[in-house]
């Protein structure tokens, strides 16, 4: 069996930024399996602008961003397995490579999972009414607009106000499409408030919070929605149902990381992210299994999943050298009050850790906090905090030294 | 002329052309939509029933008990997944426990072997595990589980290939019977002819029956609803758990857990009477019941759990609130001979297509001598699961033809060949749902996500589709408006 | 005046506060962005709201159908569908090198459309 050091799963932003950076600090045998034959993952389709401004300091497309990488990944000759699919992944870090180039198992003394997620379904959110054609999520209509050239209705109705969903409503606007309204269930959007201003303002797209779709109409194909608005509780309110003529409902409803392979393999998941559970230095349970990007939590901008691709290249490298040394004991690290979930999920408190954290609603002037029990070793003051953006802390281990526990809080 | 012309090309109606294609006969097969798993057949819980539930003597007792047996070689000469797991009815007190034991009494009566009451909570969860809190259980190890429409279309595959005619998107609309011959006429207005009529219409038999000329029957459209939950959880769940059947609506056999042989659960069916016989629609309320009703059979599962609901319709005789037992409808009619009714073929159905087949062949025989075909290939010779065999053979195989090496569902790693392989259908049925059907992509985690424009660009490039070609299942259920930049 | 405002340059989204006098355009004072950039933004959104725009083109013997593209500097607000009109015309043979100006000064305004992917021939 072909061995190597490592093999990366996935060239979307984080798998592509990983292998770049691998090489840069001097590991050279790093395969990079990618399923599609172009390399850049979902960005290929995200054909509008506002990636890159962390890691380029520009605005460039999806497409260009991908393009940054794919020369560097060139210029460093680095293997790359594209029109590849890992359809099997196990426990002793072999896998199952299959691709119209034959099949073939392989095996890695590291592995980094960087597969992305996909996009949560009607059938998941209990979307009632019949299945008519017409109902398409919003990268799938993304990917058949812009990859495609297939237009996928004319009169369209978004549920759900996450990005894809904005970004597609601008897109089926200026296309000549209808985007009669968005509706989000929550109070707020968890979209970027930016894609608000330019994707629904700028055309006059109506956006209606608390309020969901609770029937779909048509047969064959869609032929309106009946949506209600939400009390408090997300209770529907009777008598507040109305009907929408519309022939497509687009949905944006979530991103869900693709851990099928990760749970093949025994990686363990953690239930609110669905990424891997991971240690201070991007590590599964799996001994050199690592996890980067989308696949370990859902990212608001390619450029953190590309960011979090380029660290995990460090820890694989020091895996690789044996300098990864084994903690002597692991702290689980507590999502408190206000905190929808903190990344990464276990420290040994002896190495420096920016903690990632999304909170669960909108906050204005709030505190974040990190303490071990009343001991508070960090604290920082924050004017807007969001669940649609990702927040960050940085700790330094000597702020770390003796402590017994770890949580992230708001107050 | 056809000797045979079969109305409804559903798994009765193809377990019918199926028998007759045995024989030296021209049948035709009219099946008024795109394909023929799309009515009940597509859209059940997939069990392969025992025979316990039916009054002794009816047909359905006795179809269901013989069609049990004949299945399970119709299975491996049409390569449908099947598993045989038994089944297991739940009783959670004394009043039900006496149901178990009736239950027994019927089935023993019928000649269904093997059927066991067994109490205490702990032989039972032995039994079945994750049987929870019941203190005794009905087991049934003849019942099992079954891909209905790989059956179905397996079946209906299998007839063409032995020179059954298969007209899809063919309703007709309208029947007379002259000089012994009957003429038939479809939707467009195509004229065929045939000797033998057979109506396996399902929900809409009673209304094909009335075109014939036959009244007095009567179909009550009777919705059950279903959730699918995740194949993640399918470890846990040994065989179906059914409760102990409701007397609400007349036969349903109540909500039950079952496993389906792709892997997902299915929570289902409730029963609810409705006017469209096509009313295939999830409703707020049926799924929270479900979740709410397999969660106390059942209680392995979350919200997140669940990947899909769908629906299917019984073709039910018998009105709201009856419940007295009605059999199934199979006669020649007297008074329009040659013509053969089947209605009312609501559960067990599915398993008693085989002895529905053979009683209808024997209907013909009566009158006619039928020869038997020397070329009749029993066998279905397309449908292998490439997933299913070994890695040292999926390698050979993969580097023979790199269509086996590409991957196209990612979810049930199905490959383009067998993607191809479901395009060329020999049914020429041509909606995403036929590719769904029979390559199973598109069905699982991900719904589609990942394949279904991977399919769409297979379909384009190598099929010649245009955007108005696409349809997912029903006749208008397109897909596309146009091109995004038109070509003109 | 006050008005309030997301600043949409990047997906930071400020908020910003911004007092201004239609009268005299120099007195823009602009609060709560998180970096200079945002006074220019409240300014031109005010005085002269600009956007860019990125979509597709029509590409033939490709191994995709279309080739995405930008225009290289917003234009106003108000010459959106103008511009999407004369890039919805174009069509164009691979390959196409991403970065090439397929249009210059499209539909009057000072900006460019531009390849953002290259498209490689296949036939």
């Amino acid at each position: 069996m072909i061995e190597r050091d490592v093999v990366i799963i996935g060239a979307g932003p984080a798998g592509l930024a990983c292998a770049v950076k691998l090489k840069e600090i001097g590991v050279s045998d790093v395969l990079l399996v990618e399923r599609e034959k172009k390399l850049g993952g979902i960005l290929n389709q995200c054909i509008h602008d506002g990636f890159g401004l962390h890691n380029f300091k520009e605005s460039l497309t999806g497409p260009e961003y991908i393009e940054r990488y794919v020369e560097r990944l060139k210029k460093f000759n680095i293997d790359v397995l594209s029109d590849t699919m890992v359809v099997n992944l196990f426990q002793d870090k072999s896998m199952i490579l299959s691709g119209p180039w034959g099949r073939e198992r392989i095996r890695a003394k590291a592995i980094v999972l960087a597969m992305g997620c996909r996009e949560r379904t009607a059938g998941a959110i209990g979307l009632a009414g019949s299945r008519p054609a017409g109902i398409y999520t919003a990268g799938v209509a993304q990917r058949l607009m812009n990859i495609d050239n297939y237009m996928v209705g004319n009169e369209v109705v978004i549920l759900g106000s996450g990005d894809v969903g904005l970004i597609m409503a601008r897109r089926l606007t200026l296309e000549g499409a209808r985007v009669l309204m968005v509706l989000e269930k929550l109070p707020y959007s968890s979209g970027l408030p930016r894609n608000i201003v330019q994707c629904l303002e700028d055309y006059g797209i109506p956006l209606y919070l608390k309020t969901t779709v609770t029937k779909v109409y048509g047969k064959a194909r869609v032929e309106g929605v009946e949506y209600v608005s939400l009390d408090d509780d997300g209770k529907p309110i009777p008598g507040s149902e109305r009907f929408v003529k519309c022939d497509t409902l687009l949905l944006s409803v979530g991103l869900i990381p693709e851990n099928e392979l990760s749970r093949e393999a025994g990686v363990e998941i953690h239930p609110i992210t669905g990424g891997p559970i991971v240690n201070d230095t991007y590590q599964t349970n799996i001994d050199g299994v690592f996890a980067a990007g989308n696949v370990l939590h859902v990212h608001d901008l390619a450029d953190w999943a590309s960011m979090e691709g380029e660290l995990v290249a460090e820890f694989a490298k020091r895996y690789l050298e044996g300098e990864l040394s084994k903690a002597k004991r692991w702290i689980d690290v507590k999502a408190g009050k206000g905190i929808r979930y903190v990344l990464p999920h276990k420290i040994s408190g002896e190495r420096d850790v920016n903690f990632l954290f999304r909170v669960d609603s909108p906050y204005k002037n709030r505190y974040i906090i990190v303490r071990d029990k009343d001991r508070v070793i960090k604290k920082r003051r924050v004017i807007n905090l969001h669940p649609a953006v990702m927040e960050n802390i940085n700790v330094k281990s000597e702020e770390m030294k003796g402590i017994e526990s770890l949580e992230v809080m708001v107050e | 002329m056809f000797d045979v012309g079969i109305v409804g090309g559903g798994a009765v109606g193809s377990a019918i052309a199926y028998e007759l294609s045995r024989f030296r006969l021209k049948i035709a097969v009219f099946e008024k939509e795109p394909d023929v798993c799309f009515g009940a057949s597509g859209r059940n819980s997939g069990v392969l029933h025992a025979g316990f539930y039916y009054r002794p003597g009816s047909l359905k007792a006795k179809l269901c008990v013989e069609g049990n047996k004949k299945m399970r070689e119709w299975f491996k000469l049409l390569k449908v997944p099947f598993k045989a797991t038994g089944k297991v009815l739940l009783a959670f007190d004394e009043d039900e426990v006496k149901e178990l034991y009736k239950l027994k009494e019927i089935g023993d009566a019928n000649g269904v072997e093997g059927l066991e009451v067994i109490r205490g909570r702990d032989k039972v969860n032995q039994i079945c595990p994750g049987a929870g809190e019941a203190i005794a259980c009905l087991y049934s190890p003849m019942t099992g589980i079954f891909s209905s429409y790989l059956l179905t279309i397996a079946l209906a595959e299998t007839a063409h290939q032995n020179g059954v005619k298969y007209f899809l998107n063919c309703k007709i609309v309208d029947v007379r019977k002259e000089n012994g011959t009957f003429k038939l006429k479809d939707q467009r207005g195509e004229r065929y002819e045939c000797r033998w009529l057979i109506n396996s219409a399902g929900v809409y038999s009673a209304e094909f029956s009335k075109i014939v000329g036959v009244n007095g029957y009567k179909i009550y459209p009777c919705r059950g609803e279903y959730l699918l939950l995740d194949k993640a959880l399918a470890p846990l769940l040994k065989m179906p758990i059914y409760p102990v059947p409701s007397k609400e609506v007349g036969g349903a056999l109540g909500v039950h857990i079952t496993p389906t042989v792709e892997g997902p659960i299915l929570i289902g069916p409730s029963a609810e009477y409705i006017d469209d016989p096509e009313g295939y629609e999830s409703t707020p309320e049926i799924m929270n019941k479900l979740f709410e009703e397999g969660y106390k059979l059942w209680p392995y599962f979350k919200k997140s759990d669940v990947i899909r609901s769908f629906s299917g319709i019984r073709a039910k005789p018998v009105p709201p609130g009856e419940k007295s037992f009605f059999d199934f409808v199979i006669k020649e009619e007297e008074s329009i001979p040659n013509f053969i009714n089947l209605v009312g073929i609501e559960s067990p159905g599915l398993t008693s297509a085989p002895a529905i087949a053979r009683m209808v062949r024997e209907i013909i025989e009566r009158k006619e001598k039928l020869l038997i075909k020397e070329d009749f290939e029993p066998r279905y010779l397309r449908g292998e699961r490439f997933e299913e065999l070994s890695e040292e053979e999926k390698e050979r195989r993969a580097k023979e033809d790199p269509k086996w090496g590409e991957i196209i569902c990612r979810c049930e790693k199905i490959t383009k060949r067998e993607i191809i392989e479901a395009i060329e259908n020999p049914l020429s049925a041509k909606t995403l749902a036929s590719i769904k059907y029979r390559a199973r992509a598109m069905m699982g985690r991900c719904q589609g996500g990942y394949c279904m424009p991977k399919i769409i660009e297979i379909l384009e490039r190598e099929f010649g589709y245009k955007p108005e070609d696409f349809q997912l299942h029903k006749e208008g259920s397109w897909l596309f408006s146009g091109r995004m930049r038109k070509d003109d | 005046m006050t008005k309030e405002m997301i600043c949409i340059l990047c997906p930071n989204g400020c908020n910003l506060v911004v007092y201004f006098d239609e009268k005299n355009p120099d007195g823009f004072k602009v609060e709560n962005a998180l970096c200079p950039k945002g006074k220019e933004y409240a300014q031109s959104e005010i005085l002269d709201p600009r956007r860019t725009i990125a979509t597709s083109v029509r590409v033939e013997d490709g191994e995709i159908p279309l080739v995405s593209v930008k225009i290289d500097r917003p234009i106003p607000k108000n010459k959106i569908f103008d511009v999407m009109r004369e890039i919805k015309k174009l069509k164009l043979k691979a390959p196409i090198r991403s970065g090439t100006i397929l249009i210059s000064k499209v539909a009057g305004t000072e900006a460019n459309v531009i390849a953002t992917k290259t498209v490689e021939r296949v036939k």
